[in-house]
């Protein structure tokens, strides 16, 4: 039975130059964000090269339900859900690890890495018309990879992973794994964990926001001036960065056109870090020289993966919805495969400077995320504006729309998106009980 | 000479009070030139030239962070963290260096903004005598909660 709840009028909520604040703090629209956007949809879920071994797993969540992602017996990389097909207890209790089997600890029943159920115990307790081969731990319906990125979808059907990304965005996450001169991340350095009591939306467009860098995170740049001299002036309202939105929701700061005009200083800094001529001539052996220098300026990118996927200087960092009010957000950086262990060093250093629970940067937007979700809880007014570079918004030649780097350009494509989602069926009610149930904490 | 433990021991109050109190630059004069200060992410033995760290400080950063503190524009110190904590289980040994090596476990209670957290662990420190006194040349801080979600900890730890 589908019991119809009042819909939320999406359309009214988000507009373009402005959303509700509701958006931000209502309980109904979390539940119907975690299965319109986060079950039906394409969501990040890891990266191949945290388990490279057989049997290598790590405990995930989709939404707010716990995947494990294992790399099985045959190499092949598995979602599996992790609850007993018995009686749904927990399979995998360890974030990390390596195993051959899953065992329930329940009553006993024992599943190979592959999810496929191995055995039962006291099988003579079911009939002849048990099949052990129904019973396997229950595959994520749609998982896709890109160059070792593992997505995944709760729904069967649906646009297929190569369609929700796009070529621009395919084309910057190669920008950031061919930094790599064997075009391979290593993502075995550990994870940064941090949290913050506010919504996830904040921490999906702040990090797409080039407005707020010289504000909220002066102390840094200074120190960077301090050691290195040089001042930065990529966000400003006049830099040649741009902001860039590349459909979908996918969104990003374009910082290419400000590096190349830069760019003496990477090759004036490259030939004195400890491998850095090695690795250029890596890079051009590979690439030849022109991809070489177009991915050497890049650097990298800056870019959301619409909802959970954001990939900043050397991290991939997920952004994890625990409730209406709370977030964790995981940060992984990345080493190149194929440098010499100082540049890969040097990327670890350069990361924690700036983000970490005890870095010198992203605590800040933390700080920022908490003071704005209690600024929600004033009401009377209740708008949002986001009507920033609205009217110099263009069309770039490959069709995606831009502005200038303080520009909304990104929140806005995040919340066209949000609302298409959004707009999209109404969510049957045991749906919502369930989620609404489960949205109570950590 | 024989290591004097009241001598470790005030030492390793006073830098405790001086944390607790956001005295910074008393703090920073507590370290030598070469200073480490590390304070490892997800497991107490990892190789920190291929794993992330919490905090992996030279001297140049440690000032960085110092400098930050102090600038009133340190976002998630404004309101600063009220602190306090008890340290213990003092042990120490003396290296052929002339360096002592110091262990001791802390428990901290911190309290912002109506949060109140705890957060426990255990110190190894490499303390140079000098003068009178002590400097530190190395501090690693093995937090009992490492690999879990840390909101804030951009307090001295």
């Amino acid at each position: 039975m589908t019991i119809m709840q009042p819909q939320i009028d999406y359309e009214a909520l988000v507009q373009e130059d402005r959303v509700h604040g509701s958006v931000y703090t209502d309980l109904l629209i979390f539940a119907e964000e975690m299965e319109k956007i986060f079950y039906r949809g394409w969501v990040y879920v890891g990266h191949a090269g945290e388990i490279p071994q057989p049997g290598d797993y790590r405990l995930k969540k989709i939404g707010q339900q716990s995947v494990i992602m294992v790399r099985d017996e045959d190499s092949q990389v598995q979602l599996l859900m992790n609850r007993c097909r018995h009686r749904a207890n927990t399979v995998c209790q360890i974030e990390r690890g390596n195993t051959k089997v899953f065992r329930c600890a329940y009553h006993g029943w024992t599943y190979r890495n592959s999810g496929d159920l191995l055995s039962v115990t006291y099988q003579d307790g079911y009939d002849k018309s048990f099949r052990k081969e129904d019973y396997g731990l229950t595959k994520v319906p749609r998982m896709a990879m890109y160059r070792g990125f593992i997505f995944a979808s709760l729904s069967p059907a649906g646009i297929t992973l190569d369609e929700y990304l796009g070529q621009p965005v395919k084309e910057q996450l190669d920008l950031f794994i061919d930094l790599s001169p064997e075009g391979e991340l290593d993502v075995t350095a550990g994870v940064h964990k941090y949290g913050y009591q506010g919504n996830w939306k904040f921490q999906a467009e702040n990090a797409m926001d080039g407005y707020h860098p010289n504000f909220v995170h002066q102390t840094f740049f200074t120190a960077l001036q301090k050691r290195t001299g040089t001042k930065l002036d990529l966000f400003t309202s006049h830099s040649t960065g741009l902001t860039r939105d590349l459909g979908n929701g996918h969104v990003m700061l374009d910082s290419r056109e400000y590096n190349k005009a830069n760019s003496h200083l990477l090759r004036a800094a490259l030939p004195t870090t400890p491998g850095g001529q090695d690795y250029r001539e890596a890079m051009v052996q590979r690439y030849g020289q022109e991809r070489a220098e177009e991915i050497l300026t890049a650097g990298g990118t800056h870019m959301l993966v619409f909802p959970n996927l954001i990939l900043i200087g050397v991290q991939i960092r997920v952004v994890q919805p625990m409730s209406v009010a709370e977030t964790q957000v995981f940060l992984y950086p990345t080493l190149l495969k194929g440098v010499a262990p100082e540049m890969n060093a040097a990327r670890l250093r350069g990361h924690e400077a700036f983000f970490g629970p005890a870095g010198k940067g992203a605590v800040d937007d933390l700080e920022m995320f908490e003071r704005n979700q209690v600024g929600l809880s004033a009401q009377v007014d209740p708008w949002l504006v986001l009507s920033r570079g609205l009217h110099r918004e263009r069309r770039d030649t490959d069709g995606t729309l831009v502005a200038r780097m303080t520009d909304e350009v990104t929140q806005r494509g995040i919340w066209r998106q949000w609302k298409r989602m959004m707009s999209q069926g109404v969510v049957e009610a045991p749906m919502r009980w369930q989620m609404r149930a489960s949205a109570g904490g950590r | 000479m024989p290591v004097d433990r009241h001598q470790i021991e005030n030492f390793l109050y006073r830098e405790a009070r001086l944390m607790d109190e956001h005295a910074y630059d008393e703090w920073l004069s507590l370290w030598t030139e070469d200073a480490l200060y590390w304070v490892p992410c997800n497991e107490d033995d990892i190789d920190p030239q291929r794993h992330v760290s919490i905090i992996y400080d030279n001297r140049a950063r440690l000032e960085d962070r110092i400098e930050r503190l102090k600038s009133g524009a340190a976002y998630a110190q404004d309101p600063k963290s009220r602190l306090r904590r008890v340290v213990s289980n003092v042990e120490s040994e003396e290296g052929d260096n002339g360096e002592i090596t110091v262990y001791a476990n802390f428990n901290l209670t911190e309290l912002r903004r109506g949060r109140q957290d705890t957060f426990a662990g255990r110190t190894i420190y490499k303390l140079r005598p000098q003068g009178a006194g002590f400097k530190i040349a190395y501090k690693k801080v093995l937090l009992v909660n490492n690999d879990e979600v840390i909101d804030n900890l951009t307090f001295l730890i």
